[in-house]
């Protein structure tokens, strides 16, 4: 006869199953009726300087008493935004020239402001509001090798017209973009850049490989003060004018304290400021967390 | 919480109109793949076919074939793309290498368990009748292992097809690279791609189920 | 344009020359991120993997059941489990975030379909393997039916069931590094920071490692726990 404890394993297995199935009823019929606080639910993108902002706004907003859940890592600006408007999230820092060109699909403006103040129009249309926008920018930008720069002779983006065929790399995103290889194409008639999506990878290690001609870089990457690479010209402008500000929903927005504290924070992040950030996470190994910590508290603000 | 009205099932259907728009690029995406699949498995198969047959008739290495296959399936593909990646730099054959790492352990241990489980009246009879080792794998526990060593290169298959979407991340190319790309291709791009690397998964196992049927020698045993 | 006070820039402390050399094994930043970064994420890949192959495990239970008794419920249910596992996992997560949002329970509903395949097949396989002497003499015996399956068929195919859990478990702990990709938990999630952060070898190889430790771990445990319930064979 079969032995006792295997039988014995056998009930406890079907009363394990019975026991889980109940459990799950139980805990989503919970879930379904919990009730809701105002919360902050901040989004984020995949890459550094993204995850220290979302950092900055939520530690911020933890001391002054909010609850703020994080989710981090969502995506590029389309996949975000989907997010933001399925009510995934109802807050992530965006960049103002990507709202204008990438997400409202409008000409390019012809200044900073104006750019916010398009930025501000569109996502108020669509029942969204932005808040004050960072003083620092952080715009794409054609980044090479010096030596390959040397090489090729090139110093603005139009002057890779006489180079017979070249490859860029990027988010996967940018295939579809106007601030990136759309723009590359369209506006500077780049037809022989042969595009290599990256969906993990850093630039600039396919740079250092020696892998790719070009690739896009943010110009506050920690690499790019490293004097090793050389960002082209934009003499066209389709990198836009990109300073951060948050979108978030209008009932979020009608909080003047969450407002005030959200500025505050805004307010402080110059480019030298986000610029030793993203060093301190990206090359440096620090936590965002940590390095967000430190920024808030040595500016009163954590 | 606001789900079900978020959610289109249209994507489903839309992702069939995604496949017709883009023939053209996922023809290709769809070839690099292939091209990616087929290598790695190519390789495993040089690689831990024959071994798997040998041992397997030598009846020795039953350690070897239960390690290899513990340890196979212990290997998370995502880790071995990011170590191929890491190691090799960026390129084909990292990710070559990470797949056929991750084929080996189906074919070989059931390549193994194939042979070594033939048997032994008709293997000694076989060797009575005077014929060499390698007749006998060849011509007697071969066709009778058939079945178990045509399901290993079959586990093996769909694996890496199915895992070389992963690939994408580091590189690889092929129909992953539509997969992690929703911002440009949306989610009906997503899903259509996935429809293909389902098919070729589908695909892979008939064409192994055929190739099988049409080498054996005889129907196969009823279970 | 808000005009304030520049901001004080904190030194935030610089990385050991291992690390900014990007070496193969930095000790430095293994001691240093140990508590922060590798065990949360490995506490978080045991807890998602956990969950998935129980609340797996339930449901398949409940269908092998269903499939064994009602046999022309089978084929359908081995096909609908058969399918979830041809799609790519990247897909899946992403495919289900309208529905169920950027949770863990996204990740979940996910990495439960995966082990179903598993643990279905081999949880029918092996009631269906029970020797049909055996259930003779249970009948012989004067057993009920529900009798019969409680003290007969389903310990001799515990077995098989216990096999396919360990493939399972195994096989989910490997999907659950992608995770990563839509919710920031699992070891998955130091892989893919570190991927970005121009290869940091050090941080792949050690969150790499773990998930493979995790897995060997996990096989070498329900292969014991299969030996401990099936002293008659040798599995």
């Amino acid at each position: 006869m079969v032995r006792k404890h295997t039988r014995r394993a056998a009930k406890a297995a079907y009363a394990v199953s019975l026991a889980v199935a109940i459990v799950i009823g139980l805990t989503t019929a919970a879930a379904g009726s919990a009730a809701g606080k105002p919360t902050v639910t901040i989004g984020t993108k995949n890459f550094t300087e993204q995850y220290v902002l979302g950092e900055l706004y939520k530690q911020a907003l933890q001391a002054k008493g909010y609850k703020v859940v994080d989710k981090s890592n969502i995506g590029s600006s389309e996949v975000i935004d989907t997010a933001l408007k399925s009510g995934k999230i109802n807050f992530y820092p965006e960049y103002t020239g990507v709202i204008v060109t990438d997400l409202a699909k409008e000409p390019f403006p012809k200044s900073a402001s104006a750019t916010y103040a398009a930025a501000l129009r569109w996502e108020q249309k669509r029942g969204f509001t932005l808040l004050s926008p960072t003083p620092f920018f952080d715009s794409d930008g054609f980044v090479m090798l010096k030596s390959t720069a040397k090489k090729l002779g090139v110093k603005t983006i139009a002057d890779m017209k006489k180079v017979k065929s070249f490859s860029y790399a990027g988010f996967p995103e940018c295939r579809t973009r106007i601030t990136c290889l759309l723009g590359l194409k369209n506006v500077y008639g780049l037809k022989q850049v042969k595009f290599v999506p990256l969906a993990s990878i850093s630039v600039y290690t396919l740079l250092d490989d020696g892998k790719i001609t070009a690739g896009d870089g943010f110009s506050t990457d920690p690499q790019l003060q490293t004097g090793k690479y050389v960002t082209l010209t934009d003499t066209k402008h389709i990198f836009g004018f990109q300073n951060v500000a948050p979108v978030l929903t209008k009932a979020l927005a009608a909080d003047p304290k969450l407002v005030k504290i959200v500025n505050a924070v805004s307010a402080k992040l110059t480019v030298p400021a986000i610029a030793a950030m993203n060093k301190a996470v990206a090359v440096d190994k620090k936590l965002p967390s940590a390095v967000a910590k430190a920024f808030l508290k040595a500016n009163g603000l954590g | 919480m606001t789900l079900a009205a978020q959610f289109h099932p249209g994507t489903f259907v839309d992702a069939f109109r995604f496949i017709g728009d883009n023939a053209g690029l996922l023809l290709s995406k769809t070839g690099q793949h292939l091209e990616l699949s087929l290598t790695a498995l190519g390789i495993a198969l040089v690689l831990a076919l024959p071994l798997g047959l040998w041992l397997g008739h030598k009846h020795r290495g039953l350690f070897l074939a239960l390690g290899v296959s513990s340890l196979g399936r212990a290997l998370p593909s995502l880790v071995l793309i990011a170590f191929g990646l890491t190691i090799l730099g960026i390129g084909f054959w990292n990710n070559t290498a990470a797949l056929t790492i991750l084929a080996i352990p189906s074919i070989l241990t059931n390549a193994y368990f194939a042979i070594d489980g033939v048997e032994r009246d008709v293997v000694e009879a076989a060797r009575g009748m005077g014929l060499s080792e390698r007749q006998i794998l060849l011509r007697v526990e071969l066709p009778l292992g058939l079945p178990l060593v045509m399901a290993g290169i079959r586990i093996a298959a769909i694996f890496v097809i199915a895992t070389a979407t992963i690939a994408a991340i580091a590189g690889g190319g092929g129909l992953g690279e539509i997969i992690v790309n929703q911002a440009s291709y949306g989610l009906e791009g997503v899903v259509g791609a996935s429809y293909c690397v389902s098919a070729l998964t589908l695909l892979a196992a008939v064409l192994l189920s055929l190739v099988t049927k049409f080498v054996s020698p005889r129907p196969e045993p009823k279970t | 344009m808000i005009v304030a006070s520049p901001p004080v820039i904190p030194n935030f402390g610089s990385a050991s020359k291992c690390e900014q050399d990007n070496g193969w094994w930095c000790t430095d930043w293994l001691h240093q991120h140990w508590g922060d970064t590798l065990q949360p994420a490995l506490v978080q890949h045991v807890e998602l993997s956990a969950i998935a192959v129980g609340i797996g495990f339930a449901i398949a239970f409940l269908l092998a059941l269903t499939g064994y008794r009602f046999r022309f419920l089978d084929p359908p249910i081995g096909v609908l489990a058969d399918f979830f596992y041809t799609i790519p996992s990247l897909a899946l997560f992403q495919l289900l975030v309208p529905i169920t949002g950027l949770t863990v329970t996204t990740v979940e509903v996910a990495l439960v379909s995966y082990t179903l395949l598993i643990l279905y097949r081999n949880m029918v396989a092996g009631l269906r393997a029970v020797p049909e002497e055996a259930l003779e003499v249970a009948r012989g015996m004067g057993l009920t039916r529900s009798q019969t399956f409680f003290r007969v068929e389903l310990p001799l195919a515990v077995p098989a069931i216990v096999a396919g859990v360990r493939i399972a478990a195994v096989s989910t702990i490997s999907i659950a590094t992608v995770a990563a990709f839509v919710i920031p938990k699992g070891l998955g999630r130091p892989i893919f920071i570190a991927l970005e952060q121009n290869l940091f070898k050090t941080e792949i190889l050690a969150a790499g490692g773990l998930a493979i430790a995790l897995a060997l771990v996990a096989d070498i445990l329900l292969v014991l726990m299969q030996r401990v319930l099936t002293p008659w064979s040798r599995a």
